[in-house]
């Protein structure tokens, strides 16, 4: 995968993205931008944010994280983590690390089946 | 075996992903397991950010793999030339933070480590020095 840029996937009325193994800090920031303005453009109800690859959560991305999180919820939507490594999970609760209101799942599949029971509900 | 050592500068943002792919390789080489290799990784992060924000873009990562009978162990020293810590111990309590961070790293970082010390001086600079220890395979 290019380490030097993000690419933020529409389906349907959620988002995707998948974060790279080494994320460093300048990938990071353009996450933020590049997720709330597609939220914007194409009107979406969820993020997805896949880290299944990413083998290191340090304090900067999580923070980052938490704060996408609460910022795509001031825009009305839901952001789901999935796929984080065991060994990135045990790190980052040593660490002291949260993600804020982001919901986890263990896969982008049930990470996408949140969104799909969630649409029922509506 | 060899005790392999290094170094690399922390100037530029991208130096501190540089410092993490330099200490993963040296950590998987020495022998740690996945779970320690995470652990002395993201430490290194905490610390090579702590040193570009606050040094002025002028620090330096050292380290070394340490060798004791049926043990494995890195040491790394994170040295910055920047105002100082000036209460070391209100430093490493957890939720401390000046720059905005959550506060985690000095405190969370001692969390993922075997051991670590520092040394600060106001207006000269701060070393801060960990170590990590494995079994050997």
């Amino acid at each position: 995968m290019d380490e030097n840029t993000l690419s933020v996937i529409k389906l349907k009325n959620i988002l995707l993205v998948t974060v790279p193994d080494e994320p460093g800090d300048d990938i990071i920031h353009e996450l933020q931008t590049k997720v709330l303005h597609a939220i914007e453009k194409y009107q979406s109800k969820g993020l997805i944010l896949d880290i299944s690859n990413v083998n290191i959560l340090d304090s900067f991305f999580a923070r980052t994280i938490s704060e996408t999180t609460q910022m795509v919820a001031l825009m009305g939507g839901k952001t789901v983590i999935a796929g984080m490594q065991p060994c990135v999970a045990i790190t980052a609760t040593e660490l002291g690390l949260h993600l804020g209101k982001a919901i986890s799942t263990l896969d982008v599949d049930r990470a996408l089946d949140i969104f799909s029971d969630n649409f029922k509900l509506v | 075996m060899a005790n392999e050592f290094g170094e690399n500068p922390i100037q530029t943002e991208g130096d501190i992903v540089t410092c993490r792919k330099l200490i993963r390789n040296a950590s998987v080489a020495a022998g740690f397991g996945m779970t320690d290799v995470t652990r002395i990784v993201t430490a290194v992060s905490e610390l090579a950010r702590n040193v570009y924000v606050h040094s002025g873009s002028h620090g330096v990562m050292r380290w070394q793999t340490l060798y004791k009978p049926g043990q494995i162990g890195i040491q790394l020293e994170f040295e910055d030339y920047g105002v100082g810590i000036p209460d070391i111990d209100q430093a490493i309590e957890a939720g401390f933070t000046t720059a905005g961070s959550m506060g985690m790293g000095l405190s969370g970082v001692k969390r993922l480590m075997d051991d670590m010390t520092i040394k600060s001086e106001t207006s000269v600079g701060t070393i801060v020095t960990i170590e990590k220890w494995g079994r050997a395979k």
